[in-house]
């Protein structure tokens, strides 16, 4: 493992990313809880099309550098531009709309509404974003195989469909970035290959996808891999090739 | 597909949040439960209390008047002929006001014998008198009618002193002897005033044993009318009747007054302790129900709800639980205000269409200020928290 300067990263960015327009930039992107430095300094870029996996260790930082690429948090220094805007100084208000206009996001714990049926749950992204559509829900219920499940609740489905209704959830809005926390975290072989599948072809369709993962497998199916330790980008060999 | 091809299928926000709602609700029926019946005792106790308290002037007036005469009549001169005529009484009685008139009797007082024993002899009419002196203990029973001239009630302490009981007979005979009858006693009266030494007898039968045919000492009136109501009613009265002094007996509408006003204190009180206590328990179980729903919460945040729309989300939930607890609560509160009236003032208590909004905004207010605390946590709730991976 080597570790890598912001200069050096820049240039294997620049070696190894197609030169198309950059949906997430940051730059020196630190995030601290009181005296702990959970994120420090990240320099990043990722362009449009990319499939991106983020790996690390526990407390490495991924979680944390989701939070803020997600806009669920702010961060202590640094900027962070989506879509060339820079939300880093955003309130929780302007936030909120960056998440429903241009973030999917896809948990590994699926956070299904118990009480509202597949489609309803992907009628939800709706509801906060624009117009509710029930047709347009069941559409993305069929795009991740899950037409005949639309009316069955959160506990008559697998984790497996599960986690698909939550990908179709994370589609609905026609985000320009999809985000996805250990998806396959609670899924069995089978259902976790169902699931890269679909991100896989979300990626052939030309979106850009973040995953974070402990799973060097999954790494090995993005375009490439970012890995984080102890807060750092750090840079492995096996990036390079 | 057109837009219009589908209206159906594309729904409103508001639907969707509806749907939202209901289920969330339904999800949670035993802590719905809770909410509403809490919200519902607390709009039931309201409504009656309003409903009481709308009413409660002229019912509580009228019981309040129950307890006494408030208007005493007697000839305007104090020297010469002590007495006016039963044609005036009866002339002044048609004038007042005859629905707010609680009751009236004149009196008429002498001296009688009961063999060797003299009393002070009152001619009355029962009926009247009744109505006017509820809080007098009888025992044996009262006359019912006025012209009954065979029976009499005695005094407790005449009674006591003359050993008599009620169904005893006595005989009655005027000063000199020129005018007996025998009379049975048909109640013992205990009042704590001068009747306790009295004779109580029908006024026909004080007249001609007294010798003095039609006409009157005095009249006690119980008239539903307080402090300067009271005090233009005699005066307007009085200008039509020069012959005779009117005068509220202020002391006891003063008194009424204040204990109508002390009741209705008392009546706040409790109304503002059962709404700290409905607010709290609406308090607690809103606390709860956003503790389960601190996952959905932070799942609709990162979905893209901003704090306003989760504020609107919890109002909307709290306002909803209100109005199911106060509708149920006005039903049992309007009946909880006809036991009450039945109980109290042994009367029904009309309904009054100002005691559903005033219910509903007193309830909405302490359900409001209840959930204050119980919106902002849920606001505070951070999605990155609540939604991490295990």
């Amino acid at each position: 493992m080597l570790q890598a300067s912001s200069d050096e990263l820049e240039e294997f960015e620049t070696d190894s990313e197609s030169q198309t327009r950059p949906v997430i930039e940051t730059r020196g992107l630190t995030k601290r809880f009181g005296t702990v430095t959970a994120l420090d300094h990240i320099d990043l870029t990722i362009r449009a099309g990319e499939f991106v996996s983020v790996m690390g260790p526990s407390g490495s930082g991924k979680t944390t550098f989701l939070n803020l690429i997600s806009c669920l948090d702010t961060p202590t220094e640094g900027s962070y531009l989506l879509d060339g805007i820079d939300v880093s100084t955003f309130t929780e208000k302007e936030r909120a709309v960056m998440r429903r206009e241009r973030i999917g996001l896809v948990f590994q714990q699926f956070h299904l509404i118990p009480y509202l049926n597949a489609q309803e749950n992907v009628m939800l992204a709706q509801h906060y974003h624009s117009v509710v559509d029930a047709e347009g829900a069941t559409r993305a219920l069929e795009r991740v195989g899950l037409a005949d499940r639309a009316h069955h609740l959160p506990s008559q489905l697998s984790g497996g469909e599960q986690q698909r209704v939550c990908i179709a959830r994370a589609l609905i809005n026609e985000p320009s970035l999809i985000l996805a926390d250990e998806p396959t975290g609670n899924l069995d072989a089978k259902n976790e290959h169902l699931v890269m599948e679909l991100f896989s072809e979300l990626h052939r369709e030309g979106r850009v996808i973040v995953l974070i993962t402990h799973n060097p497998e999954l790494g090995r199916r993005t375009d490439r891999t970012i890995w984080f330790e102890h807060g750092r980008r750090v840079r492995r060999a096996s990036e390079a090739a | 597909m057109a837009a219009a091809d589908r209206p159906t299928t594309v729904a409103r926000r508001g639907g969707m949040g509806a749907r939202l709602l209901w289920r969330a609700l339904l999800v949670r029926r035993s802590r719905v439960l809770a909410a509403v019946t809490a919200i519902a005792v607390g709009a039931a106790v309201i409504a009656a209390l309003a409903s009481l308290y709308f009413d409660i002037s002229a019912k509580m007036s009228r019981e309040l008047r129950a307890y006494g005469a408030n208007f005493i009549v007697a000839p305007a001169s104090a020297e010469g002929d002590k007495t006016f005529s039963e044609a005036t009484y009866r002339k002044l009685i048609a004038e007042l006001p005859a629905d707010r008139l609680v009751g009236a009797s004149p009196f008429l007082y002498g001296v009688a014998r009961i063999g060797e024993r003299e009393a002070v002899i009152a001619g009355l009419d029962f009926a009247g008198a009744q109505k006017i002196s509820p809080y007098w203990q009888v025992e044996g029973n009262w006359i019912g009618v006025d012209f009954d001239e065979r029976r009499c009630m005695l005094g407790e302490r005449l009674a006591e002193s003359l050993g008599l009981h009620p169904g005893d007979k006595i005989e009655v005979s005027n000063d000199d002897g020129s005018f007996t009858t025998e009379l049975t006693v048909r109640g013992i009266v205990e009042t704590g005033e001068a009747e306790d030494d009295q004779i109580l007898v029908n006024r026909s039968l004080a007249q001609k044993l007294l010798g003095m045919p039609n006409v009157v000492n005095l009249a006690m009136l119980s008239i539903q009318a307080e402090g300067e109501d009271a005090d233009r009613l005699a005066s307007t009265v009085e200008a039509d009747f020069p012959g005779l002094d009117i005068r509220p007996i202020r002391q006891v509408s003063q008194s009424d007054g204040e204990l109508l006003d002390k009741i209705k204190v008392l009546m706040a009180f409790v109304a503002g302790i059962i709404l700290v206590i409905t607010a709290v328990c609406v308090n607690s179980t809103l606390t709860a129900m956003i503790v389960e729903r601190r996952r959905e919460i932070g799942l609709q945040k990162a979905l893209g709800a901003d704090d306003s729309a989760i504020m609107r989300q919890f109002l909307i939930e709290t306002v909803t639980l209100s109005l199911i607890g106060v509708a149920v609560g006005l039903v049992i509160g309007f009946g909880l205000a006809q036991l009450l009236g039945q109980a109290v003032f042994s009367t029904a208590i009309s309904f009054r269409a100002i005691v559903v909004p005033a219910t509903l905004a007193i309830s909405l207010i302490a359900a409001l200020a209840a959930a204050i605390v119980p919106i902002r946590r849920a606001i505070r709730i951070v999605p990155a928290q609540v939604l991490k991976g295990e």
